[in-house]
């Protein structure tokens, strides 16, 4: 297959920015960066530098020419400062105007309660003007012991969760909500969303999470898996699909990759590899019962995991050219970063890359000049369409003008009315003379 | 209910013995049953199932000693929707029945101290005695909580052996490392269930009061796990209840794990106790 083969087919790329604090001690020296190294280590003007790097990044990528913008939540630590990621998604929805904005995503379980999700999700999805795509991950393990939640029941509630959440989005209200761990006698959320909005399921190949991607129509993404482990996750994925009546579209199979692009691959490792090694010894080291916290996972998958199979080398161990060898790190020059990509689209099958340019590690010129090569030298062998992004060619929902307004708004809309002298009033024209209402 | 013999096959460390499984309620219940005189019912703590351990062969000696393993741990499993305290106890109650006991004693290790103390609370008329080994559940607002969901394999034993487990090894290693992770896992997700949040239960303080049997509650000299305010609050709380501890030898004092390294001692207080009561 090759880059033109994939821009026929289509691939929307998405940037994926982070924003650690960087200013912490090496998480080799005590058990994980992301439950309770003291907060004492944070300097608030160094934290607003991390925040608007993060932000600043994610807003430029619309004039980069992508097609989506991606953030996180995290709690508790220095991993990242996207305590809630909706509040990211309203800044950008304020800042940008047609590239997609993936809040990937809110940890429903950190909810009390769903519907209160629903409204923020219809509320951001209104002022994106359906450019809100959000993520339902499950919140790794480290989250459940950040903010409480049990992970012996957060499965079976992110379960009952999800499908509150999705009733509360689509189906007319009120309805009664009688569920194991959420009975709400009125569930009737203002505003609506405005169409159905893109879900990105995030996953590590459980097949529960597969089925029920399948089963919704949403996109799987997948990530930090062994290569070998992703294919066959993404083929299953598909057939799920397939099993449920109908044929997936490329944008519903999507994957993560930390991506890096300078002028030749020497260059690139003289960049990044020591801030990949950072990565990967802090952002992502935890040990195993802050990754997988009692009842988190199935007894079948512990034993996978302690038995050798699935991720058998701790990550914190991983070195750069593994990185590079399991496509977890795609970098380089542009023409190996391309070659790389075109591979790992291919043997996945994806219509969506997720890329992940900087987790807040790199300095933020080092990551505008990645992201400036890609964009200028990477993604336009991918588009079909003059180095346009596929976003370009989807409706965006609601109005942008007055005329539009008027245009659209349901006819027939019930009149403002108030009882003035014992008679009901349409007050909606009571500032003119009664003869002129 | 047969016991599934051959799932017991490569059952074969030093503190295994077969388990007699019962339905109770549909849960196919495993208890280990040895000795006569005065029935005693001891319900474990956060370590030592699929297996007869020594305080139990101690008690054995005197009394017809009952030790079931609790829904999701060893080799019962955990009940359909089990989620909260009362499903653990309303099992209990029905256990107890399902063997027809009469009058009995009820004795709690570490975890199981909180599930008997419950029991206690809620069907105060039906246990002989009650005694409570380094028992655990109040709030205590100012004791440093250890977080027992996050600790290495030294911490644990440095907390609940004092960091002398390599002495009691024997007792807990079964059947290799793997193994014995997944079975700790599954058992402490079962733990999580009741204990991950909160990791307390404030209506006890209030709900001790209601506790009619004759208590003992055995402190040690250094409950890392859980304070040795724990021990003396039981006692405060539940009626005439007397704190008795066992101490550990010179220089070596005992903690929260004491039932595996000091049996002997453990088991003479508790018999001391139960014949007192019958």
């Amino acid at each position: 297959m090759s880059t033109s083969d994939i821009a026929a087919r289509g691939i929307e790329f998405f940037g994926f920015i982070d924003g650690a604090y960087k200013n912490v001690p090496w998480a080799g020296e005590r058990k994980s960066n992301y439950i309770d190294l003291t907060n004492k280590y944070y300097d608030p003007i160094e934290g607003q530098r991390a925040l608007s790097n993060q932000l600043d990044v994610l807003e430029d990528l619309e004039e980069y020419g992508f097609d989506g913008a991606v953030f996180s939540e995290q709690h508790n630590g220095p991993i990242g400062l996207g305590a809630n990621p909706m509040l990211a998604g309203a800044w950008l929805a304020a800042r940008t105007n047609r590239m997609k904005i993936v809040v990937n995503g809110p940890i429903i379980n950190a909810y009390q309660s769903p519907v209160r999700l629903a409204e923020e999700i219809a509320i951001l999805d209104t002022m994106t003007k359906g450019r809100l795509v959000f993520g339902l991950p499950m919140g790794h393990g480290m989250q459940h012991h950040s903010i409480g939640i049990n992970p012996a029941t957060a499965r079976a509630r992110m379960a009952e969760a999800h499908d509150l959440l999705y009733a509360a989005l689509y189906n007319d209200g009120p309805f009664e909500w009688k569920g194991d761990f959420f009975n709400i006698p009125y569930v009737n959320i203002w505003p609506r969303p405005t169409h159905k909005i893109e879900t990105i399921l995030p996953g590590g190949g459980s097949l529960e999470t597969l089925q029920r991607a399948a089963k919704y129509r949403y996109c799987y993404q997948n990530a930090l898996s062994p290569r070998a482990s992703m294919v066959k996750t993404m083929e299953r994925f598909r057939e799920l699909c397939r099993e449920e009546g109908y044929e997936p579209t490329p944008t519903q199979s999507a994957a993560l990759f930390t991506v890096h692009v300078a002028e030749t691959d020497a260059q690139a490792r003289r960049e990044v590899e020591e801030l990949e090694l950072w990565n990967y010894q802090n952002f992502f080291r935890s040990p195993g019962h802050d990754n997988f916290p009692p009842g988190y996972v199935s007894a079948a998958s512990v034993r996978a995991m302690r038995g050798g199979g699935y991720r058998s080398t701790p990550v914190h161990e991983l070195k750069y050219d593994e990185l590079l060898e399991n496509h977890w790190l795609i970098a380089g020059s542009p023409e190996t970063v391309t070659r790389m990509l075109t591979e790992s689209i291919e043997e996945l099958g994806i219509g969506r890359a997720l890329l992940g340019f900087t987790t807040g590690i790199k300095p933020k010129w080092l990551t505008d000049k990645s992201i400036s090569l890609f964009a200028e030298e990477v993604m336009p062998k991918f588009r079909a369409d003059k180095g346009k992004p596929l976003v370009t060619q989807e409706d965006m929902t609601g109005y942008r003008t007055a005329s539009e307004y008027a245009a659209l708004r349901r006819p027939g809309a019930h009149p403002p009315t108030a009882e003035v002298n014992g008679v009901l009033k349409d007050v909606s024209r009571s500032y003119l003379p009664d003869a002129e209402q | 209910m047969a016991a599934p013999t051959d799932a017991f096959a490569t059952r074969t460390w030093e503190t295994w013995t077969e388990p007699t499984i019962v339905d109770v309620n549909g849960i196919p219940t495993a208890y280990r049953r040895q000795g006569s005189g005065p029935t005693v019912v001891y319900l474990h703590g956060e370590r030592g199932t699929r297996a007869w351990l020594p305080i139990y062969a101690k008690l054995a000696e005197n009394f017809d000693v009952i030790v079931p393993e609790h829904p999701g741990y060893g080799d019962t499993p955990l009940g359909e929707g089990f989620s909260t305290w009362q499903d653990w106890i309303l099992h209990y109650e029905a256990f107890f029945r399902t063997l027809e006991l009469g009058e009995f004693h009820l004795v709690g290790d570490a975890f199981g101290s909180w599930l008997a103390a419950n029991l206690a609370i809620y069907y105060p008329d039906r246990f002989a005695s009650l005694t409570l080994i380094t028992p655990m559940g109040l709030r205590l607002k100012d004791v440093t909580s250890v977080d027992v969901f996050r600790l290495e394999d030294d911490e644990v034993n440095e907390i609940f052996f004092n960091g002398r487990r390599d002495k009691v090894k024997h007792l807990l290693e079964q059947e290799n490392e793997l193994e014995d992770y997944l079975q700790a896992y599954q058992e402490f997700g079962s733990y999580a269930l009741l204990a991950w949040n909160p990791r307390y239960d404030i209506k006890l303080d209030s709900r001790l009061t209601h506790v009619l049997a004759p208590t003992v509650v055995v402190g040690v000299d250094e409950d890392r796990a859980v304070s040795n305010e724990m021990a003396k609050r039981f006692a405060d709380l539940i009626p005439a209840a007397e704190l008795k501890v066992v101490h550990g030898p010179a220089g070596q004092p005992s903690g929260h794990h004491v039932t595996f390294e000091q049996p002997n001692e453990v088991a003479a207080v508790i018999a001391d106790h139960v014949s007192k009561n019958s």
